[in-house]
C-alpha cells in the first residue's frame, strides 16, 4: 500500500453554477474524505479558486487532479503537500489563460 | 442561410434554428409536458428535422449513439422532464464511458418553480454530472443558441462525450432575439492538445531500437480519423496490432499486421504477444480491465508508451514509461515520419503458433460443427461472410456481443458498435436503428441475444413506424447466456435465476409487421440469411442456437492475459 497524506488541491476555475458539486463528485467516486473546502475568488479577476484538502496516496491525488482539470469549466488544477506555492500558481493560470487567448487569434 | 436571424423568436424555436446550423438532420425523441414548446416549435421544422418517435427514452438515446457512431456527428436526443430525462441515464452513462458524441435536450419544469418539487421535476444536472462531459441548465431564451453551440462543440470535440441541456419551459417559451452562435474555443478546456516533439523523439527512438514492439489500439483511431495514419506507422515499421472491442474495424480483418481482439474473449496471439513484447504502443486505448486482466502482470517484459487525447488516461490504470498527449492521428503521422524502415523478424512465431492453436481448439469446432445444434458463432461467421465484411455490425451484451466481435469480418471502419465500458445490454436494438438512419446505404445486422432483445424490444413499434431495414439476428438461446456461462465455470453450474421462458419471437415480429423465419437446422440458415439481405425491409433471423453455448478462449477474471482457457478443460500452454 502507498502511504497516504494530507494533500492540498488547488483548482483554477470558471465562475459556474454546478462545479462545486462536480468537483465534490470526484471525491465522493473515491471514496475520499474531504477534510476542508474553500471556494472563493481568485487573485485573478473572475476566476475562481478551490482549495480542497484530501487525505489520499499520491497515485490518487494525481488521478483526482486530473479529473478535476478534465472538467470543461476547470482552468488549472494543482496538488501539493507544502502549501506555499500560491503566487507561482497564479503566473502560471495568468500564462496559461494569455496562451490561451493567443491559440483564439 | 437562416431567415430567422436578428428576429424575435421563442427559446424553442431558438433551439430548432441552431441545431440547424450544426447540421442536425435527425433528432431521436418523445414528447411530454415540459418539453412541449419545443415540439411545437418542432411542428414547422419537420421538413427540416427529421424526428423518430421512439417507444422508450432509453432508445432515443441510444439510437443516437448508433448514429454517432456510424456516422461520425453528434447523435441528438429531445426527450421530456422527470421520467423522460431519467429514462436517458443509462444511455448517457454509455456514451460517457464509450466517449460517444450525444447532445441531449430534456424540459424542465419552468425556473420559478425549480426546487419546489414540480410535478415531473428532476434534479437532472445533479443526476448527470458524473456521467457528463458538461451539463448545463439553460433559464432563459437568450443563452439558448449559445449553450446549444457550446453542447456540441464540447461534445464533439478531443475526447468526445455525452452533454445534457436541462431547457426549462419558460426558457422554450420565451422569446429572444436570434442570433445563430458557433463555438470552436473555450478558454478552460483544450480539445486538442499540442503533442511533445520531445515525446515524439523519445517513441521513434525506443520503436527503432525494439526487438518486438506491438501497437494496441482503440477506439480513438476511429475518434480521430487515424485508420490510415496507423496502417502507414504499422506499415513502415512492421508491427503487429491488437484491437481492443471499440477499436474493432479501424483496420481491416485481412489488414497483415492485425493480430485480432486483446482481452477476455480476445484472441490468443494480440494477448500472448502483449506478455511477449518488448515495447507496447497503446493508442487511443485506456486500459481497461476487460483487456489487461491481472495488472501487476499485464505487459511484464515491455516499456510503455501510452499515447491519448486525454489527460486522464495516461498512468492511470498502466504505468506509461512514456506519454503523449495528442490526438491519434496527428502523433501517429509524426512518429511515421520519424522512424526507421524496418522488419520485425522476431514476431515470426508467435502469431503462426496461436493462430494455428486457437483455430484447431476455438474456431474451428464453433464456426464449422459436424452435428449438434447451431452454434452462434457459426451463425455469426455465415451472416458476415455473406456480407462480404461490409455491413455495420452491432451487438447487444453478452455471448453475442463476444462471439460477434470475435467472427465478423470488416472491410471499412465505423462497422463495429457495441456497448463496451458499461456493458449496457438492450442497447443493440435502438443502436441498429440509429446506425440505419445515419448510413442508409449500409446493410446493417444487429447480433441480439433473447434477454437483450427483450430489454428495448419496444423499439420495434419504432422500426414499423420508421420503416427502418435493420437486419435483426436473434441468438436465441433461452438464457441469459453470458451469466448462465459463469454460473457453469465459477459459480459450480449453480443456475440461478438465468433460465428465461421465451415468448413467441416470430408472432411478436408478425404484430409488428416485420418478416420474420426461424431456423433451428443447419441447412436453413444459408437460405435464411438470403432472404434476409434480399430486401430493403427489416428482418428478422431467430437462429435457435445451442442452448449451452460458451465463448473461448477466455482469461478468466483475475488472471494474466497469457492464462487463457481454450474451452472448460483445457488451458492454452504456450512455449512449454
Ligand atoms: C442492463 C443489464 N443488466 C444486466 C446485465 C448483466 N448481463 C450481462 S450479459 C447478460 C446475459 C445476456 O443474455 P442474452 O441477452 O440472452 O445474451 P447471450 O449472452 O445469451 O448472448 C447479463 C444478464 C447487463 N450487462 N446489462
Amino acid at each position: 500500500m502507498e502511504t497516504e497524506s494530507l494533500y492540498e488541491i488547488t483548482a483554477y476555475t470558471e465562475n459556474q453554477v454546478g462545479l462545486l458539486s462536480a468537483i465534490a463528485g470526484i471525491f465522493t467516486r473515491r471514496s475520499l474524505n474531504i477534510e476542508k473546502l474553500l471556494v472563493y475568488p481568485s487573485k485573478i479577476e473572475g476566476i475562481h479558486k478551490f482549495k480542497i484538502l484530501t487525505r489520499a496516496s499520491e497515485t490518487q491525488i494525481r488521478s483526482v487532479v486530473l479529473q478535476i482539470e478534465k472538467k470543461v469549466d476547470v482552468i488549472k488544477a494543482y496538488y501539493a503537500i507544502d502549501t506555499q506555492r500560491s503566487d507561482q500558481e497564479i503566473e502560471d493560470v495568468k500564462d496559461f489563460l494569455s496562451r490561451r487567448e493567443e491559440t483564439n487569434r | 442561410m437562416s431567415d430567422k436571424r436578428g428576429q424575435c423568436i421563442s427559446g424553442g424555436e431558438i433551439l430548432l434554428e441552431q441545431l440547424l446550423i450544426q447540421g442536425v438532420d435527425t433528432i431521436f425523441g418523445y414528447p411530454g409536458g415540459a418539453i412541449m414548446p419545443a415540439y411545437d416549435c418542432l411542428y414547422d421544422y419537420l421538413d427540416r428535422l427529421r424526428h423518430i418517435l421512439v417507444r422508450h427514452e432509453q432508445g432515443a438515446i441510444h439510437a443516437a449513439q448508433g448514429y454517432a457512431r456510424t456516422k461520425g456527428v453528434p447523435g441528438f436526443v429531445m426527450v421530456t422532464s422527470g421520467p423522460g430525462a431519467t429514462n436517458v441515464i443509462t444511455g448517457v452513462a454509455d456514451a460517457m464511458i464509450d466517449s460517444t458524441p450525444v447532445v441531449v435536450v430534456a424540459g424542465q419544469v419552468s425556473s420559478t418553480l425549480l426546487g419546489s418539487d414540480a410535478f415531473q421535476e428532476t434534479d437532472l444536472i445533479g443526476m448527470t454530472t458524473p456521467v457528463t462531459k458538461w451539463s448545463y441548465q439553460i433559464r432563459r431564451p437568450e443563452d439558448v443558441a449559445w449553450a446549444v453551440a457550446r453542447a456540441f462543440y464540447i461534445a464533439g470535440s478531443g475526447r468526445p462525450g455525452p452533454v445534457v441541456l436541462d431547457f426549462t419551459r419558460d426558457a422554450q417559451i420565451g422569446k429572444a432575439e436570434f442570433e445563430p452562435r458557433s463555438c470552436d474555443f473555450i478558454r478552460s478546456y483544450i480539445a486538442l492538445p499540442e503533442p511533445s516533439d520531445e515525446a515524439i523523439r523519445q517513441a521513434a527512438e525506443w520503436i527503432n531500437a525494439a526487438r518486438k514492439p506491438l501497437v494496441v489500439y482503440g477506439q480513438g483511431i476511429i475518434l480521430s480519423g487515424a485508420e490510415q495514419a496507423l496502417e502507414a506507422f504499422l506499415d513502415k515499421a512492421d508491427i503487429p496490432a491488437g484491437s481492443t472491442l471499440l477499436g474493432l474495424s479501424a483496420l481491416a480483418s485481412d489488414n497483415p499486421h492485425f493480430m485480432g481482439m486483446l482481452g477476455m474473449h480476445g484472441n490468443l496471439a494480440p494477448n500472448i504477444m502483449t506478455q511477449e513484447c518488448d515495447l507496447l504502443i497503446a493508442v487511443g486505448m485506456r486500459f481497461d480491465d476487460r483487456v489487461t486482466g491481472n495488472l501487476s502482470t499485464y505487459a511484464r517484459n515491455a516499456k510503455i508508451i501510452h499515447i491519448d487525447i486525454d489527460p486522464s488516461e495516461i498512468g492511470k490504470n498502466v504505468p506509461a514509461g512514456l506519454g503523449i498527449l495528442g490526438d491519434a492521428k496527428e502523433v501517429l503521422t509524426r512518429l511515421t515520419a520519424r522512424i526507421q524502415p524496418r522488419s520485425c523478424p522476431d514476431w515470426a512465431m508467435e502469431p503462426i503458433l496461436c493462430n494455428a492453436v486457437e483455430k484447431h481448439k476455438v474456431i474451428d469446432p464453433e464456426i464449422h460443427p459436424e452435428s449438434g445444434p447451431l452454434n452462434p458463432g457459426e451463425v455469426i461467421a455465415a451472416v458476415s461472410d455473406r456480407c462480404r465484411g461490409e455491413a455495420v455490425i452491432l451487438t447487444d451484451v453478452g455471448q453475442n456481443q463476444m462471439l460477434a466481435a470475435r467472427y465478423s469480418r470488416f472491410t471499412r471502419s465505423r462497422s463495429f458498435i457495441s456497448s463496451g465500458g458499461l456493458g449496457t445490454m438492450g442497447f443493440g436494438l435502438p443502436a441498429a436503428i440509429g446506425a440505419k438512419i445515419a448510413a442508409p446505404e449500409r446493410t446493417v445486422i444487429a447480433f441480439l441475444g433473447d434477454g437483450g432483445i427483450q430489454m428495448t424490444l419496444q423499439e420495434l413499434g419504432t422500426i414499423m413506424q420508421e420503416g427502418t431495414g435493420v437486419k435483426i439476428v436473434l441468438l436465441n438461446n433461452n438464457w441469459l447466456g453470458n451469466v448462465r456461462m459463469w454460473q457453469e465455470l465459477f459459480f459450480r453450474e449453480r443456475y440461478s435465476c438465468t433460465r428465461m421462458l421465451n415468448p413467441d419471437f416470430r408472432g411478436i415480429a408478425e404484430a409488428y409487421g416485420i418478416p420474420c423465419v426461424n431456423v433451428e437446422s443447419r441447412d436453413e440458415l444459408g437460405p435464411a440469411i438470403e432472404r434476409m439481405l434480399a430486401g430493403d425491409g427489416p428482418f428478422i433471423l431467430n437462429a435457435h442456437i445451442r442452448e449451452e453455448s460458451m465463448v473461448f478462449p477466455m482469461i478468466p477474471p483475475g488472471k494474466s492475459v497469457d492464462q487463457i482457457m481454450l474451452n472448460a478443460q483445457d488451458w492454452f500452454e504456450y512455449g512449454d
